[in-house]
This record gives structure tokens, C-alpha cells and sequence, in this order.
């Protein structure tokens, strides 16, 4: 039996009167990684947010089960690279050395990290002068460095171009099968997902878990592969049959 | 191996001789100068028709006065006694402006308290300030202070108030994501955040300060680069005033170019049009 790294009970996070997020429940296991797939809006953010400290909760629980002293840091890759643009890359990461790690022992932690992410040779320069793709890269290197027990990915690939984003996924997955790292992923799209995750959570309009599978393809991946296709137009069933739910709902409203 | 390990550095250093050359380079072919020649032309000309009557001194024996006061030192005696007026003022201004600013940007309700307040005084021009200051407190030093802090204060107070409204909420909600210390993230968030906005705040709260501080010396007071205005003026010598002036003016130009602008250029060496203009 694998530990828990992420626990998360009855969570439920309203934003006034819209509820955004309804009862969600999961646990997840250590060095895995899910996905988190919905529509815009359905609250996969928030449930990062929530769980990262950002948002406070309405009721529920949701937390990060700390294991191996790693006193439950979060490493969180946004959907921008959010580095300060008047520190250099290497301070960028300096600038969120937690609390109990010494100067240097984090000061070396950012370099393998930038090394690791083929940042090693721009660690001195301002991120105006890095493209997109290396500033996200150096908001990797940031969430690694701090030797995170658990790392949030906030749709981290959606401003990159295609190319560059599947280089990035490639990577990720060798950092991630290099650094054990548990991992919450979450995406709105549905190939990344299956491609990427152990494990997929889907959430419906309502913001409730509306699919909880296991994906247990081999890797690599490849999106050409007979399996990798089937599983994925399954993935893409269970989406229909949302959809579908949810047109009946908005007719039963009279929302044409 | 995939392209993560392609990165090359994007752009050169610049060395610091290459800065300087480069700054004396702008100075010679700076294209202020062609203005400044055209107003000695139009100037000489003027003079030339109305010099007669000694009202418009030609630019020669205007320059002549200037050399005189600045030789016999007189020039920088007066200009002393400005600027701790105008520091001890503007030092105020600024306290007050970014207290006022800081307040208006972060909470509705100081927003809403003080708008009215700030709007008329950025609306009110210095000379009322000079004028009731001077009825109110004579020649004290507090005349031209409280001239300078109330003339000043709304401006610096606006622009505080956009820098704080224009913080990155993303990289605040990201420094509390990786549990950044409250002090660290003021110290390397915030302020570098608001730098360029009290840099504005003083370019602009400075100039009005300078300009209340010499209205202020024009009326009650008895040394100064504005009583030495006033002192021409009742002399009749027009000669004077213009020397006086342009001394004034002067000054106000190697603030600028000598601190104001090479601070805002060094503060923004992070942002890639402001460091690396081209010429």
C-alpha cells in the first residue's frame, strides 16, 4: 500500500453565492501523478489554490500529508511563469528558499535544478531576455528547487506552442521519473492528460469529481498506439456523457 | 537530447565605457540643442528691436550678469539657502504623498476620503499656496515648506496610488504559494514593484516643489533664488531676472539629467526598452 501524499475530504469552496468546487474527495498516492481535466471554469484552479494556501476553505479538508521531512513544501507552476522580472533567473529561485534550508544548500539546490531544465547558462539573465518557454522552464526549475513533497502544475504548457510544449511534457515526465515527485497536473486538454497521468480526475460543471480512473497505459506513450487511442476516446465517452447531462440540465432550466 | 539543453545568451553585456562614450555621444548630438539656438536667435532679434529701451537685454549681456553672479559666488549662496528650504519641504511632500498614495491605492475607503481633497489640490496652483503661506507664516522657514508640501504632495500621492493599484496580484498570490516571508516579499516584491512609480512621483513632485519653493522666496523671504528675482524686478533690472531665471532653470536641468533620469535608467535595468535605448 503506497502512502498518501495529498488528501483532500468533503472540500467544498464557494466564491459568494457560486460554489465552485461541491464535496470533492480524493486521496493521492505518493510519486504519482494525476491529472485533473474540466471545462473552463469548473474550478481546477481553485482546487490547486485552495490547496496550495491562496484560497482559504469553505468546509472540508484539504491537505498536503507530509512524509519523508520534507515538512509538506508545495511547489506550484503556474499558467504564466509569475518570476520577478527585476531578479535574475538563479534569484528568481533564491527568492523562495523555504524556511530551515541554509543559503547555500539552496543556492546549490537552484543550480542543479536550472541545470536539469537546460537553464544552466542563462541563470543571469532577466526574464525579458528569456523566450516563454524558457521562463516556464525556470518556473519548473523554481517549483523543484524548493524539494517540493508535492508539485501543483497549473495547465503549465497551455501558452507554448505545440512543439515546444511536447519537448516540455517529454521533460517533465524525466524530471518527474527522475525526482519521484508526486505530481497534480491539471490540464483542459484531454490528450495531455491521458498522456501524462497515472491517474485522471475529471470535474463537471458543478465542480464534483464526475470520473476518477486509473491510467495504467505503459511508457513511453504514444499518441499513435492502438491502446493509447482506445483509452482515449473512452476519456472522451465520459466527456460526451457530461456534456450531454449538462444539456439536459440547462434545458430543465428553460437555457435553450 | 531534446531542445531544453539549446539555450544561448540572448544579448551582450554593455561595459560601463561604452555607456559613458555613449552618453557623451547623445550629449553633442542631443537635439535639445537646435531649440536652444533658436531661442538665442528669436531672443536676439527681439532685443535687437526692443533693446533700445533696456527692457529686452540682448543674450550677450544677460550672459555676462550670469557669469558675474556666478563668480563672485553669490549664485550659490542663494541656491543654498533654496534648497534646504525645498529639501525640508519636499522631504515632507513625499512622506505625506506616499502615505496619502500608498492609503488610496491599497483600501477603498481612503480612496474614496481623500479623492476630493487630492484632486483640488493637484488642481490649485502653486502661486495660492506661496500667497497664503507667506499671509500665514511671514518669512519663516515654514512659509516656503508648507507651500512645497501642499503644492507637492497631491501629485506624488497620485502616483503612489496607480503603483500600488498596478501590483502583480499573480506574483503576490505565487510568493504566498512558496510561504515567501511578509518582510522579504515587501523588500524584493513590493517596492521594486512601486520603484518606477516613486521615481515618477518625485520627477513630477519635484518640479512643482521647486516652483512653489521660488513663488513662495518671490513674496516673504530675504534670500533665495526667487527673492533675487524679486530683488531684479524691483530694481528694474530686467537684466537680472532673466539671469536669475535661467540659473534657476539650470539647476533644474542637471537635477534632471544628472540624478532623476540616470536613477530612473539604473532602476529599470530589469525592463529591456528603458536600459538599452537605442541612439
Amino acid at each position: 500500500m503506497a502512502t498518501t501524499a495529498v488528501s483532500v475530504q468533503d472540500l467544498v469552496k464557494n466564491f459568494g453565492d457560486l460554489r465552485v468546487l461541491d464535496k470533492v474527495s480524493f486521496d493521492v498516492e505518493e510519486s504519482s501523478l494525476t491529472t485533473i481535466v474540466g471545462f473552463s471554469g469548473c474550478g481546477k484552479s481553485t482546487l490547486l489554490n485552495v490547496l496550495a494556501g491562496i484560497e482559504p476553505i469553505t468546509s472540508g479538508k484539504a491537505e498536503v500529508v507530509s512524509s519523508k521531512n520534507r515538512s509538506a513544501r508545495l511547489g506550484y507552476v503556474f499558467q504564466s511563469p509569475r518570476l520577478l522580472p527585476w531578479l535574475t533567473i538563479e534569484q528568481n529561485l533564491v527568492f523562495v528558499r523555504p524556511e530551515g534550508v541554509d543559503e547555500t544548500t539552496h543556492l546549490e539546490r537552484a543550480k542543479k535544478y536550472l541545470e536539469m531544465v537546460g537553464l544552466k547558462n542563462a541563470r543571469n539573465k532577466y526574464p525579458y531576455q528569456l523566450s516563454g518557454g524558457m521562463q516556464q522552464r525556470a518556473g519548473i526549475a523554481r517549483a523543484l528547487c524548493i524539494e517540493p513533497a508535492v508539485l501543483l502544475m497549473d495547465e503549465p504548457f497551455s501558452h507554448l506552442d505545440e512543439i515546444t510544449a511536447g519537448a516540455m511534457r517529454e521533460e517533465m515526465l524525466r524530471i518527474w521519473q527522475e525526482t519521484h515527485r508526486t505530481i497534480l497536473f491539471v490540464t483542459h486538454d484531454m490528450q495531455e492528460a491521458v498522456e501524462l497521468g497515472d491517474r485522471l480526475i475529471m470535474l463537471d460543471y458543478h465542480g464534483r469529481i464526475f470520473v476518477d480512473i486509473k491510467i495504467d497505459l505503459p511508457r513511453p506513450r504514444s499518441l499513435t498506439d492502438r491502446v493509447f487511442i482506445n483509452f482515449y476516446s473512452d476519456v472522451v465517452k465520459h466527456l460526451q456523457k457530461m456534456q450531454s447531462i449538462r444539456a439536459e440540465e440547462l434545458a430543465a432550466l428553460g437555457v435553450n | 537530447m531534446s531542445v531544453m539543453t539549446d539555450v544561448s545568451p540572448t544579448s551582450l553585456p554593455i561595459t560601463t565605457t561604452r555607456r559613458f562614450a555613449r552618453s557623451i555621444k547623445r550629449l553633442i548630438f542631443h537635439k535639445g540643442w537646435l531649440a536652444v539656438l533658436m531661442v538665442l536667435v528669436i531672443w536676439q532679434i527681439i532685443s535687437f528691436f526692443l533693446g533700445g529701451h533696456g527692457l529686452v537685454p540682448s543674450p550677450a549681456r544677460t550672459f555676462a550678469t550670469i557669469w558675474e553672479v556666478l563668480v563672485t559666488g553669490e549664485f550659490f549662496v542663494q541656491l543654498g539657502d533654496s534648497l534646504v528650504r525645498l529639501l525640508i519641504g519636499f522631504s515632507l511632500a513625499m512622506a505625506m504623498g506616499m502615505i496619502v498614495g500608498v492609503l488610496m491605492g491599497s483600501r477603498w475607503f481612503w480612496n474614496e476620503f481623500f479623492k476630493d481633497i487630492v484632486i483640488l489640490g493637484l488642481s490649485l496652483p502653486g502661486l495660492v499656496y506661496a500667497l497664503l503661506s507667506v499671509v500665514i507664516f511671514g518669512t519663516k522657514l515654514l512659509a516656503p515648506v508648507m507651500a512645497i508640501l501642499f503644492a507637492s504632495y497631491p501629485f506624488i500621492a497620485v502616483n503612489m496610488r496607480e503603483g500600488v493599484k498596478a501590483l502583480d496580484k499573480d506574483i503576490l498570490d505565487m510568493s504566498r504559494a512558496y510561504k515567501v516571508g511578509k518582510w522579504k516579499v515587501v523588500k524584493q516584491v513590493i517596492l521594486p514593484a512601486l520603484l518606477p512609480h516613486i521615481l515618477a512621483a518625485i520627477r513630477t513632485g519635484f518640479t512643482i516643489a521647486w516652483k512653489a519653493s521660488v513663488l513662495t522666496e518671490v513674496f516673504g523671504a530675504t534670500s533665495g533664488i526667487g527673492y533675487m528675482i524679486r530683488f531684479n524686478f524691483q530694481m528694474f533690472a530686467v537684466r537680472g531676472i532673466l539671469a536669475w531665471s535661467l540659473l534657476f532653470g539650470c539647476v533644474m536641468l542637471i537635477i534632471e539629467y544628472g540624478i532623476l533620469i540616470p536613477a530612473e535608467r539604473y532602476f529599470a535595468r530589469w525592463r529591456p526598452h528603458l536600459s538599452e535605448e537605442v541612439i
